[in-house]
């Protein structure tokens, strides 16, 4: 085996590190692609009109959905309404999933944020839930269970977890506050009190550092 | 290449952190970049792992009815073609065509919202039945911990059987002690009857061979009698249980040649 091709391999096995058999890996990664590929299936069935499809996609991504339009609405009332006009948005708009613009997990994820930031905007929590979010900033490494365990099962969610708590504070709190609080790049800037040229290099360096570590892996 | 300006615009696009403008600006670069928009997919990947460290809530049950009732009829309505060109002749055509395509829609949204009102029509009736099935087996539990604390309670009785230790009596007794409780219930049977100034007098003689004095009591001709009896003093442990013929109303020490009932 020549260096490049050694490399590759101690690349592709990383999980090894972990003591875990790759076996197991091999086949949650194997399992991720399936899923991606059935929930593009289930898209396309949406688009189609197939109600039993969306009943399908429901189940596969609402514990997900739900997770994150709790965490940044922070009511369970608002979390409800806005999951259901996610699901609505997706029963109407699955024919504009473009899987080349990424995967449909992380396109629902992101619809149902949007709304829950609109939402947010809409009725001016924006400011009170910008204060807080300098506090919230340790959930990730404090939650008792995420949605990732919740999907991905624990050893996987481990790695996530592992791979977001690892990134400099300074990258994961400029990430956080733009996903989660919905701050734009100028609001981060003037809540971090740094400059907005050096906001927008962490969330680069940490969502691709993210990225790399976690590609194969999910 | 996609170079770094780029690369942050990418990264703030997919956390929602650009502005409006600066959002839909982004959105005509990508359409004319393919290497932007592969960039952009490749992200997912992170704001995907991001959006699952939330903390994980599972949604109430009844959404997903509540969701799927609310995406309709499994068809979903195609939009009719818009006649660019409508000639006058036409308009009374058109406008029957239109309610009848209207008449057509409501009843088949009327029909929608019969069967949503059966379907959750169905699901209270089946709550309704669950609740009553839940109530019957929190009853059912009840009753079965009511029958457990008795079936302990009695597990903590000690049943003993007091012997004659007279040759030509058959006098028998039997006594039920709760060691936890300190009192006991004594029955005799074919007991002698005493003269009136003679009782017989209970003991209990605990595990260092001390008797405690736990009553006197007086038979009829009938011989047998119901005892409730509470010992003087706390008893360790009952190892044996005796009955004495003493004077009227008792002694402190029993009279051993007396001992006329007695448990091995």
């Amino acid at each position: 085996m020549n260096e490049c091709a050694q490399a590759d391999f101690i690349q592709m096995f990383r999980p090894f590190e972990t003591g875990r058999p790759a076996f197991s890996f091999y086949r949650e990664i194997v399992s991720e692609q399936d899923n991606q590929e059935r929930d593009i299936e289930l898209l396309r069935l949406i688009a189609a009109g197939d109600r039993t499809a969306f009943g399908e996609f429901y189940d596969r991504h609402s514990i997900l959905m739900f997770s994150v339009a709790s965490r940044i609405l922070n009511d369970p009332g608002d979390a409800e309404d806005v999951l259901q006009e996610a699901f609505v948005q997706i029963w109407e708009k699955a024919a504009n999933f473009d899987p080349k613009l990424g995967r449909p997990s992380s396109w629902a994820a992101i619809l149902v944020r949007n709304k829950a930031i609109d939402r947010i905007r809409s009725s001016q929590r924006r400011t009170r839930l910008a204060q807080e979010a300098g506090t919230e900033m340790a959930i990730v490494a404090e939650v008792n269970e995420s949605a990732n365990e919740a999907i991905h099962g624990q050893d996987q969610a481990k790695l996530i977890k592992s791979a977001i708590v690892g990134l400099p504070t300074e990258q994961r709190q400029a990430i956080e506050l733009a996903y989660f609080s919905g701050l734009t790049q100028n609001e981060i800037s003037e809540k971090l009190h740094e400059p907005l040229g050096t906001v927008k290099a962490r969330i680069r360096r940490g969502l691709l550092k993210l990225r790399d570590q976690l590609e194969g892996l999910l | 290449m996609i170079d770094e300006r780029m690369q942050e615009q990418a990264s703030l696009h997919v956390l929602g952190a650009l502005s409006k403008e600066e959002a839909a600006e982004f959105k005509k670069t990508m359409q004319a970049n393919p290497e932007l928009r592969d960039f952009v997919a490749s992200l997912s990947i992170a704001t995907g792992a991001l959006a699952g460290t939330a903390p994980a809530v599972e949604p109430p049950p009844q959404l997903r009815a509540k969701i799927l009732a609310q995406v309709g009829s499994p068809q979903k309505v195609v939009e009719l073609p818009v006649r660019k060109f409508w000639p006058a002749s036409l308009f009374p055509w058109g406008l029957a065509a239109s309610l009848a395509v209207l008449c057509v829609i409501l009843f088949e949204q009327d029909g929608r919202l019969q069967k949503q009102i059966g379907a959750q029509a169905e699901e209270i009736s089946s709550l309704n039945q669950m609740a009553v099935s839940l109530q019957a087996a929190t009853n059912n539990l009840q009753q079965s911990v009511i029958a457990l604390r008795e079936t302990n309670r009695l597990a903590g009785l000690q049943i003993t059987m007091l012997n004659s230790m007279l040759t030509d009596s058959k006098a028998t007794a039997v006594t039920l002690w709760d060691n936890q409780k300190q009192d006991g219930v004594f029955v005799v049977q074919n007991l002698k009857a005493l003269p009136a100034d003679r009782d017989y007098e209970l003991w209990v003689i605990d595990e260092n061979k001390k008797p405690i004095a736990s009553g006197v009591f007086h038979v009829d001709e009938s011989g047998a009698i119901r005892l409730d009896f509470k010992p003087s003093q706390f008893v360790s442990a009952a190892n044996v249980f005796a009955v004495t013929e003493e004077v009227k109303g008792g002694v402190t020490s029993p009279t051993i040649k007396n001992m006329v009932l007695a448990s091995r």
